[in-house]
């Protein structure tokens, strides 16, 4: 108990932290006592206008989209009771994009407008069809190994279609799909947030209504069973809330990888639970504070330069799932 | 003597396939009843209907008094508990987190324990003797303890019926015995009606108040210890021929 309470307010702070080194750090560096005369007293000032239409937009979006997918991943986890199933690898994010993809285009010829909601639905049939794929797989096929390859061969047929859309489509309205096919949280608005900030909720309060099925759930399907869990439903749930959290990531953000998997991770080994009541704020704040941290170092490593926020993602969230796959004893996957 | 559960003409099976019929016995308060018989003889089918996994294809199991199928599984959890043979694989989870996970009938929305939950999660770690071990991970525990934290799970559930299938195939004489030494006192004690199958005839003849003999889809003989237990009976449900019999058991 008293292990969460630290943990928590450590994590807490860190986000702050990370938050206000967002907004300071940029191509033109603010410094603190501007950030705060801009913030509240001068919105109209430049600094103001840096602030409330690029930094902070896209900090909430990265705050916001990472606590997301963190939180998809945790529940992916728990739907096939294995530390390795997330959005990314399981090929989600990939069917969500591809979906996302065609409706920009769709929405770009013929209504010359693109509706939030219009993304966000597109990107969850895509993420619902592609798990369903994987579902369909994992009635066959047993063992989570093989269940990944194939997510990820999934993953790679979605990429592939999504890259050829790219490519033929050459409108100069889609030029920025370009940028949101490789994922980036870059070109977030207010109004974004606000449409982002709804759906998370729905999800994250959803994960809470789930938790106490999802604690006896980690026993197996036949205890939660002889415990009463109705077994069905709880695995409809999380199926939907998982992909409805992933598709909104894809939706504003594009792909982003690793972090469904590396998050709950290093949350787990942090606060040494499994505990969903603990563990689905706990996973919501490491993502959050996973993701802007490595926003903040797409945009500056090699500034002016923008890496995409995948590159970065990988390169951290990648060696943790390779020390998963060696820490699980042979066999268990 | 208040009949707790009952089976009567059942048959059970999956898929609609049979794999033993016309099952029917009744099992009081306190009493323990063993399924025995060969291996592939669907006694496993049989415990998995009777706690509600599998449908049963025909008759009725009543569970006091009432139709198993017309309990709400809320209520069925508060009344039947289980240890099954399937190994679980919890995930950073502690022997009394998962004596916890017992309580999941009783609590509220977000299962938060109360004082009245944590008291009887600790008094069913205390009645298999787990308390020394109840801290550490489940997963680094032996075969013996998880049985046991399995058991004070199911215990933990408040239940009027147990059921367990083959709980100690694993285990080491030790153990066993162990085992079945808290198995007695539990159902004497706690007046719980105990269902459960094994393959230690010698533990069985010792422990049960009932044997149920179950071979090639029918129930060959059910009695007490003292009617089951003949070489005659024991010969014919595993198929030994006399002279082996005799060798090892005579």
């Amino acid at each position: 108990m008293k292990r969460n309470v630290l943990c928590f307010s450590l994590l807490a702070m860190s986000l702050l932290i990370v938050l206000i080194l967002n907004l300071h750090i940029g191509s033109t560096p603010l410094p603190f006592s501007d950030l705060i005369d801009a913030l509240f007293r001068n919105p109209d000032s430049d600094v103001g206008r840096i602030l409330w239409k690029i930094r902070i937009p896209r900090a909430f979006a990265a705050l916001l989209l990472g606590g997301a997918l963190a939180l998809s991943g945790y529940l992916l986890q728990t739907f096939f009771q294995n530390p390795i199933a997330g959005p990314f690898v399981l090929g989600v994010s990939s069917g969500a994009k591809l979906c996302v993809a065609i409706a920009m285009l769709f929405a770009f010829r013929f209504v010359q407008s693109v509706n939030s909601f219009f993304l966000i639905t597109a990107a969850f049939i895509g993420a619902m069809l592609s798990l369903g794929f994987v579902l369909l797989v994992s009635r066959k096929i047993k063992r989570m190994s093989m269940l990944v390859v194939c997510g990820v061969m999934i993953g790679y047929i979605c990429s592939a279609a999504t890259d050829f859309l790219v490519t033929f489509a050459d409108d100069s309205e889609i030029a920025n799909l370009h940028d949101w096919s490789l994922g980036t949280f870059s070109g977030t608005s207010m109004q974004h947030i606000a449409v982002i900030a709804a759906v998370v909720a729905v999800g994250f309060i959803g994960a809470f209504l789930i938790s106490k099925p999802m604690y006896a759930y980690m026993l197996g399907e036949q205890y939660a069973k002889s415990m009463g869990v109705p077994v069905g439903l709880l695995k409809a749930a999380l199926v939907i809330l998982s992909g409805l959290l992933s598709a909104c990531v894809t939706a504003f953000a594009g792909p982003v990888s690793f972090v469904g998997i590396a998050v709950p991770h290093i949350i787990r080994v942090i606060f040494r639970t499994s505990k969903p009541l603990v563990m689905i704020p706990a996973a919501f704040l490491g993502g959050s504070v996973f993701c802007m941290l490595c926003d903040m170092l797409a945009r500056t490593a090699f500034s002016p330069t923008e890496l995409s926020i995948s590159t970065v993602t990988a390169i951290f969230g990648a060696p943790v799932v390779i020390l998963i796959l060696v820490q699980r004893k042979r066999g268990e996957l | 003597m208040k009949i707790t559960v009952s089976a009567h003409q059942l048959s059970v099976g999956y898929n609609k396939k049979q794999v033993v019929e016309e099952i029917g016995f009744s099992v009081c308060a306190g009493e323990i009843l063993t399924l025995i018989g060969p291996n592939g003889a669907g006694k496993s089918t049989v415990l998995k209907t009777l706690s509600g996994y599998l449908k049963q294809i025909s008759g009725t199991i009543l569970i006091n008094e009432m139709d198993a199928g017309h309990i709400r599984s809320s209520d069925f959890a508060k009344q039947l508990a289980v240890v099954l043979t399937e190994r679980i694989r919890p995930d950073r989870m502690t022997c009394r987190e998962v004596v916890e996970t017992g309580r999941y009938p009783y609590t509220g929305t977000f299962g938060i324990l109360s004082e009245h939950d944590k008291q009887i999660v600790e008094q069913a770690i205390r009645t298999v003797e787990a308390a020394a071990f109840a801290q550490q991970d489940f997963s680094a525990t032996s075969d013996g303890q998880k049985q046991r934290i399995l058991l004070a799970r199911a215990i933990a559930q408040e239940p009027d019926i147990l059921i367990l299938d083959e709980p100690t195939s694993y285990l080491d004489i030790h153990h066993k015995i162990m085992f079945f030494e808290i198995l007695r006192k539990l159902a004497e004690k706690q007046k719980i009606a105990v269902i459960l199958s094994m393959h230690e005839l010698d533990f069985a003849e010792k422990i049960s108040d009932y044997v149920l003999c179950i071979k090639d889809g029918k129930v060959q003989s059910c009695g007490t210890p003292d009617e089951i237990f003949t070489p005659d009976n024991i010969m014919q449900l595993y198929d030994i021929p006399k002279n082996l019999y005799e060798k090892y058991f005579g």
